[in-house]
């Protein structure tokens, strides 16, 4: 029963590019509001029984219990909103790792099969992908992926469960390595390869702001964060910490509900507390918001995390309303943060017109670090990949990806830090043709450019 | 620092006109051909979804307007013709009928865009001070359009013979097939006019906020509350509920919270029921 | 009132007392209702079955799990047509009732650390609650008007959620704890939900409340003019609903959802539109048409998503389209089948089962049909159109001309 979305497969090697480019360039917005099958179903968290027609156990096809030798077919399973970019991307770096190694000599010689399980971005959909293609006798010995914390959360139980290693790629919530702290032996099955999690992308954010806010002429500075999971830590984060160490005022700090439609009493209200900028978090919501902004032409800047802008063709998608916004994002196209970043961003563009987001390059990373492990350890028996992702340093496209080991603060998660991996600051800006590109602003290591202010502010 | 009341007073004042524009179709099918029509909405959807359509085509966005509105109504047309005619004796059927009919129209564009919030540039750029706020011009000019509309339509319906037609039989079908008056025709005609005036209304709406598969809901809501507030079937009550409305929203919203965007209609919509289901404006009917 | 025409007792006839022992004589079942019964026993010893195959279909925990939440489902629907079937006065949201049961036990647990034991009961009596208040503005109000406010309410809640996110977890979610674990404890839980609706709704359609609720649905004045208070068992039947409704959402929360719950799977528009679906199409004021309606939509829902087939003109797999080939399907079914598909079936086997008996020469009936349908008589107006016939009156007396006078 395991959903096999392998639709550009069919037809050999070549991929069916148009609909891989409708794939990759629609995007759903949320799950929450109803587009998803209502009472999507789900398995609850321990299937106490083997689960599968007949097997004893956890036993499906390729994973042993009992370990032993790497199996002719290894299976992982990629997880996300396939209708969304940030999905897609994981959902087609997976693909595309997966046809490199195919093409030398797969993982320890075994071909690789991805498994794509379509999210919707709804925890409840999520869990019964998962739980399609960890059952039966075509299991997968891996998963990774998932854009979104809630859905993370609604699986870490089957994931324990099941004790199959997940790679997460998409999903920035502190909650999941808190899981690891309380109870470790159950759920040491999950690591995160991309992003950094939510407490340190807070932590960048005040990097930044400590760094530029001057620069950008940034004083007086109102937060905006999309009401999800993954700003809580973020929000606490600003609000402890920013004025302090970028010494700016902070005006207001506003949890944006998802569904808000109209942002025009919100910007009013911004525009009298006379902000300089709208330091935003803004991922599953955050189009309208700019939009808006932008036709709106208020005076101030905009940005922080936005995670819709950080799609290659944004700009144009939005006529441009995009210039001048800038977001974190884990690398871009151009950006050199290691020497795979941007031969991997044009294998990507070549395989599916169109450049990833940052949840490909983190899903890339993870297959990659996956067969690693793998070789490493001659097997794909669960314990025995953890064991060799816990001592792995790998350079990925997103930085040179290590974990946290158990006893530390967010175990199995992915390092934070300059020799880690810490995400660039990209901004919108137009040549004089009018061609939107995304230009690094920041860290000065791969800066490309500096920042600019919107065109209607002096 | 509280927003400025010239600010809040603008707004309502602009979007008032928009939501006005929304309702009057509403209020129409509903006044004169007894149909809850829960595809308005979907109408709307339409409508922003052509716009879009239209300017990524390289079309002016002040050209998609008309056009549109055409292609809204057609899709009307069809949709009365087509299936709610049909089951015209079941109320029952032409609500779910219509309902549902509004669920695939909105599945159709999913399936076909996605759920990214897709963007229709205003029909101009740029600001405007007024009275030292600053105003989108493409308000301004949306503002400007819905009351011509607005007010185009109170002509027709009094002065035009199709108009009084319409009129006619919305205050009484067996008293209008008296007087010659073909009640279909006349239904039909009204369906053009409404699904027009929503295809219009979601152009706007596209221009002020983005487009989406969805974006017809929140209208169809407001539809409600308002037409229900000023009285079904009346025309002058469904602007001045839009008004009311509009009010209502912008109070809320500034000096409450942003989060209780839209509720504060419905609320009305349930107190109004409950009280006094005929509106505020009882079974008068439109200028007769 | 089970098998017979709805025609009401002549002054001559004795009004047939029917004991309970009467109802439930198994003797006197018809094929359908067998049929039926073989259907529950199969879900009652499913779990049993995990491992077996048949027809290629393997019973696993998947399978369990999916028949869980189509159980859940035929229960939110059943609770629709219990009051929207026989009160005729059609609910646009019921989700409400789903949605106030699930997270009145949800947020008193996640909030305040109630145990489940008490939340649980606690969300049912809200959601009855929340019957007795939505039942009386229909008590006022003419059909489209209540109708509107039932559509609206479940709206006002979410954007309320989106007010309070802290405590109800906003839009996109709360999580709670769960009351069981593994596929089979749900699949206990949703079978015992299942079956004790079923059997109740039954008992009280089928008993004289149930002749009362049909009969005021048919004709109000006239029930009044018998000197009974309808609004009595109008209210009765919504807080029945709610009860019941609050009671399966609850039991959902905590069981099936494992301990998650957002406005999705609940309290959306989706859900209420859903629900009604299932039961107009499986054949409204019917109890059982409700239950069968819903459990095939929901596993329609379920595994249409994962045929692996592509629509053939636009290229698109039927993955991606489901929903929208589920809507058109519907309007198919709702414009050709109104009266629903169970009724249609029951009809034909009367019918049939008529036709034969006059071929033998008469006979004694078949014994009262246990169950299976809502008192209806082809030829005679469904019970569909029997509702639409009220709901267009007190239309036309809210519009002021549509129809005669003026």
């Amino acid at each position: 029963m395991a959903n096999d979305g392998n639709r550009g497969r069919q037809d050999g090697t070549s991929r069916n590019a148009s609909s891989n480019r409708r794939r990759f360039l629609k995007a759903t917005g949320l799950g929450a509001t109803g587009l998803t099958a209502g009472l999507a179903g789900c398995t609850s968290p321990s299937d106490g029984d083997g689960g599968d027609g007949g097997d004893g156990g956890g036993g499906d096809g390729g994973d042993g219990g009992s370990g032993g030798g790497i199996p002719d077919v290894i299976r992982v399973g990629a997880l996300g909103p396939a209708e969304a970019p940030f999905g897609a991307s994981i959902l087609n770096s997976a693909e595309l790792a997966a046809e490199e190694m195919n093409a030398n000599d797969g993982i320890g010689g075994a071909d690789v099969e991805i498994v794509t399980g379509d999210t919707k971005d709804d925890p409840g959909t999520a869990r019964q992908r998962y739980s399609e293609m960890t059952s039966g006798g075509e299991a997968v010995d891996a998963t990774l992926g998932i854009f979104g914390s809630e859905q993370l959360l609604a699986l870490l139980g089957n994931i324990a469960d099941k004790e199959t290693v997940h790679l997460t790629a998409g999903a920035a919530t502190p909650e999941a390595p808190q899981q690891l702290k309380e109870d470790f032996e159950r759920f040491k099955y999950w690591f995160r390869v991309g992003p950094i999690n939510a407490t340190f992308l807070g932590d960048s954010l005040i990097q930044y702001a400590k760094n530029r806010f001057e620069d950008m002429g940034w004083e007086r500075v109102a937060f905006l964060a999309e009401d999800y999971k993954w700003t809580e830590p973020v929000t606490a984060t600003i609000n402890n910490r920013l004025e302090d160490e970028a010494g700016v005022t902070l005006t207001s700090v506003r949890r944006i509900a998802e569904g808000t439609e109209d942002f025009s009493p919100i910007y009013d209200q911004l525009e009298s507390e006379n902000v300089d900028g709208a330091f935003t978090s803004l991922a599953h919501i955050g189009s309208t918001s700019l939009v808006q902004w932008a036709k709106q032409q208020r005076p101030f800047g905009y940005g922080g995390i936005h995670v819709p802008t950080q799609l290659p063709s944004y700009y144009a998608a939005t006529e441009g309303a995009a210039i001048s916004t800038f977001s974190q994002t884990t690398a871009t196209p151009t950006s050199e943060v290691t020497g795979q970043t941007i031969p991997y961003a044009e294998a990507y563009n070549e395989a599916y017109d169109g450049f990833p987001v940052y949840s490909g390059y983190s899903a890339y990373d993870a297959m990659y670090m996956l067969k690693e492990a793998v070789e490493s350890a001659g097997t794909v028996n669960s314990d025995d990949i953890v064991a060799e992702l816990e001592g792995l340093s790998y350079t990925g496209t997103s930085g040179q990806l290590e974990f946290y080991g158990q006893g530390e603060e967010f175990p199995h998660d992915v390092k934070y830090g300059p020799e880690f991996a810490e995400g660039v600051y990209f901004q919108w800006q137009a040549d004089s043709e009018g061609n939107g590109s995304q230009q690094v602003i920041f860290p000065d290591s791969l800066a490309t450019s500096e920042y600019q202010s919107p065109p209607w502010v002096q | 620092m509280a927003v400025s009341p010239v600010t809040v007073g603008v707004n309502v004042l602009l979007l008032g006109a928009l939501y006005a524009v929304v309702a009057i179709g509403f209020t129409l099918i509903f006044g004169v051909g007894g149909i809850l029509n829960l595809a308005h909405g979907a109408l709307l959807t339409v409508g922003a979804y052509t716009a879009y359509y239209l300017v990524n085509a390289g079309i002016p966005v002040w050209v998609t307007v008309p056009i549109a509105g055409i292609v809204a109504a057609t899709t009307g047309v069809a949709l009365y013709k087509g299936m709610l005619k049909k089951v015209a004796d079941n109320p029952v059927s032409v609500l779910i009928l219509s309902l549902v009919a509004g669920l695939i129209v909105e599945q159709v564009f999913l399936v076909l865009e996605g759920a990214q919030p897709l963007v229709v540039p205003g029909i101009v750029d740029g600001g405007v001070a007024v009275l030292g706020t600053d105003i989108e011009l493409n308000r301004l000019i949306v503002f400007a359009i819905s009351w011509l509309v607005i007010g185009a339509l109170f002509l027709f319906v009094n002065e035009t013979k199709t108009g009084q037609a319409i009129l006619a039989t919305s205050m009484s079908r067996k008293g209008a097939a008296l007087v010659g008056i073909d009640a279909d025709r006349v239904f039909t005609l009204t369906w053009v006019v409404a699904a027009g005036l929503a295809g219009i209304a979601g152009v706007f709406l596209a221009t002020f906020q983005t487009v989406t598969p969805l974006m017809g809901r929140t209208p169809l809501l407001l539809s409600f509350s308002i037409v229900v507030l000023g009285g079904l079937g009346s025309i002058r009550g469904s602007v001045i509920g839009a008004y009311l409305i509009s009010f209502l929203d912008q109070i809320t919203v500034q000096y409450v919270s942003t989060r209780l965007a839209g509720v504060s209609g419905l609320v009305v919509l349930v107190i109004v029921l409950l009280v006094r289901p005929e509106g505020l404006f009882g079974r008068e009917l439109t200028e007769g | 009132m089970g098998g017979e025409t709805s025609e009401a007792p002549t002054a001559d006839e004795e009004f047939e007392e029917r004991t309970l022992t009467d109802i439930l004589d198994p003797r006197g079942f018809g094929w359908l209702t067998r049929l039926g019964l073989f259907g529950l026993l199969l879900l009652a010893v499913l779990p049993a079955l995990q491992g077996y195959g048949f027809l290629g279909i393997v019973v696993n925990s998947t399978l369990l799990a999916n028949i869980t939440g189509a159980m859940f489902f035929a229960v939110f629907a059943m609770s629709w047509d219990m009051q929207s079937g026989y009160t005729g006065e059609i609910s646009f949201g019921h989700g409400l009732f789903f949605g106030v049961g699930g997270y009145a036990s949800a947020i008193l647990q996640a909030q305040m650390g109630l145990d489940l034991l008490v939340t649980i009961p606690l969300g049912m009596f809200a959601a009855g609650i929340a019957g007795l208040l939505i039942g009386f503005p229909s008590l006022r109000l003419q059909g489209p008007y209540f109708s509107l406010i039932t559509l609206v309410t479940p709206i006002i809640i979410i954007g309320l959620f989106r007010f309070a996110p802290d405590v109800t977890g906003g839009a996109t979610g709360l999580f709670t704890e769960t009351l069981t674990t593994g596929a089979v404890e749900g699949y206990v839980v949703a079978l015992a939900l299942f079956l004790g609706a079923l059997v109740l709704f039954l008992a009280i359609t089928r008993s004289d409340a149930g002749i009362v609720l049909t009969a005021i649905r048919e004709d109000e004045l006239a029930v009044e003019a018998a000197g009974l208070n309808p609004a009595k068992f109008k209210l009765f039947s919504f807080v029945l609903s709610g009860l019941v409704g609050g009671l399966a959402g609850a039991l959902f929360v905590h069981t099936y959802a494992g301990g998650f719950v957002a406005p999705s799977d609940l309290l959306a528009l989706v859900v209420s539109i859903e629900v009604i679906i299932a039961s107009i199409i499986g054949g409204i004021g019917t109890i059982t048409g409700a239950a069968i309606g819903g459990l095939f939509l929901f596993l329609f829902r379920v595994y249409i998503a994962q045929v692996d087939l592509t629509v053939p003109v636009i290229g698109v797999p039927i993955g991606e389209i489901y929903f929208l080939l589920f809507t058109v399907v519907t309007l198919v079914v709702l414009f050709f089948i109104p009266e629903g598909v169970i009724t249609r079936i029951l009809v034909r086997t009367r019918q049939r089962a008529a036709a034969r008996e006059e071929e033998d020469g008469g006979g004694g009936g078949g014994g009262p049909d246990l169950a299976t349908d809502g008192g209806w008589t082809e030829g005679e107006p469904s019970n569909l159109e029997r509702i639409v016939a009220t709901f267009t009156e007190q239309l036309r007396a809210v519009l002021p001309g549509f129809g005669d006078d003026p």
